[in-house]
């Protein structure tokens, strides 16, 4: 039952590091990009508090914000596994659609929870050829409480960096849903997934 | 404790026949599925009429600051327990930290009803026999759903009843005072809960899949203090 905790300061995080700025800098490292995104997020909540009861608003900050730093696509293959390559191009595009509405409700959702949260940002050692590297940073909540969530980043093809995972007090985002993912299909098949994540959806 | 042992073989039973009657193949890594599934949907209907109901009282009749007292008394048993589990797996950084938490906690924190320990910047260890099980090499076997109690493993049932024996509050010679404060501890963990419970409902497409993999991730990773072993 503890999990629950876990997931939730997870999801407060995520999306707390997910807010970007509107003004994009030139491609940014992903430490700079995760701070700024935190940072932004924390004071939006702060001036606006009102924002949280306003569900449009909310949704349309994190869809603006949110969605251009994750690779929403590298997401869903990861947490379909080797069950990517049985969907056809068609059904992944859905699955890639709908795997994203569903995190940016839930992230939306996690919102509220996100207040009066400071954020730790652990040093970041990278080399400049690396092109996948791990984020850490710690959510402390009012009980004292520190939550570690860790972005996994890469650089795409633009040169900028996007994350793919989020690890929160350990679970991944990732793994979560392909457990998930996983037994629908192997029960049900691909299409039923996309019937069961639109149904989630609506 | 008859009644309590009536109460888990009736939830076991329940589970069994309702595992039996679904047609799931059981995960690898989770052999005992159907009958997990059952006794995970005991739970949520035992939750649903009477624990979140009681839970949801308390959280709405009891003052804020006193809510918050009551979860640090709990917190500082709990250490309690941590600085046993640091000290089983030769951690002498976190020994130090949780030992000296107790020590602050339960003087100047009046009993644990203050947490003065976190704003010094003393973290809590967060260990128990479990992750020491976990940390000589003993790995988690079988993924269990115990009745009324949730996600556990087979490792992680012996180290329940394990911690319960250093447990400062299951062990007050007062009966009354005991069991009142292990019923309050189970509200104030299930009240804790309520955030999450929300997200989940909003982020699982299958409860029982998703707790699963939350529960056995989380674990691996409090056994590794952490680290992660590099994805697959």
């Amino acid at each position: 039952m503890k999990i629950l905790k876990w997931v939730s300061g997870a999801l407060a995080g995520v999306v707390a590091a997910s807010v970007l700025s509107n003004v994009a800098a030139a491609q940014p490292a992903p430490d700079a990009l995760v701070k700024s995104l935190a940072s932004e997020v924390t004071t939006v909540l702060k001036n606006d508090p009102a924002i949280l009861s306003n569900a449009a608003k909310l949704r349309d900050l994190i869809e603006t914000r949110l969605i251009p730093n994750f690779n929403f696509q590298h997401m869903t293959q990861l947490a379909m596994g080797r069950n990517w390559g049985k969907a056809s191009p068609d059904q992944q595009t859905a699955l890639t659609r709908e795997f994203q509405t569903l995190l940016v409700r839930t992230y939306s959702g996690a919102l509220a929870n996100f207040r009066n949260n400071t954020i730790d940002y652990r040093p970041l050692r990278m080399q400049t050829t690396d092109t996948d590297v791990t984020v850490k940073t710690v959510v402390n909540q009012a009980n004292g409480q520190g939550i570690p969530i860790d972005y996994s980043m890469e650089k795409v093809a633009d040169g900028s960096w996007k994350a793919y995972d989020v690890v929160v007090a350990g679970v991944s985002l990732v793994t979560n849903y392909r457990e998930e993912f996983n037994s629908v299909v192997r029960d049900q098949g691909v299409d039923a997934l996309i019937k069961q994540l639109q149904a989630k959806n609506r | 404790m008859k009644i309590r042992l009536l109460c888990a073989a009736t939830a076991l039973t329940a589970s069994l026949l309702t595992g039996c009657a679904s047609f799931r193949n059981a995960a690898p890594g989770d052999p005992l599925e159907p009958v997990n599934r059952g006794v995970h949907s005991f739970n949520s209907t035992f939750d649903h009429y009477l624990f979140k109901p009681i839970a949801k009282g308390y959280d709405a009749a009891v003052p804020n600051p006193v809510k918050r007292g009551v979860s640090n008394v709990f917190q500082n048993a709990s250490d309690v327990q941590s600085v046993v589990n640091d000290a089983l797996q030769l951690k002498g950084q976190k020994f130090a930290d949780d030992f000296g938490r107790v020590i602050i906690n339960s003087t100047v924190g009046i009993g644990g009803i203050f947490d003065v320990a976190t704003p010094m910047g003393i973290e809590r260890g967060n260990e128990d026999f479990g992750q020491t099980l976990g940390y000589w090499g003993i790995g988690s076997g079988p993924y269990l759903v115990l009745p009324f109690l949730g996600p556990s493993s087979a490792r992680d049932v012996v180290g329940r009843y394990a911690d319960g024996k250093i447990d400062p509050i299951s062990n007050l010679s007062s009966v009354p005072v005991r069991n009142s404060l292990m019923a309050l501890r189970v509200v104030d963990t299930r009240v804790s809960l309520f955030p999450a419970e929300a997200l989940m409902a909003q982020a699982a497409l299958d409860q029982y899949t998703f707790l699963r993999s939350a529960y056995l991730q989380r674990r691996q990773s409090l056994v590794l203090d952490g680290k992660r072993p590099k994805d697959e």
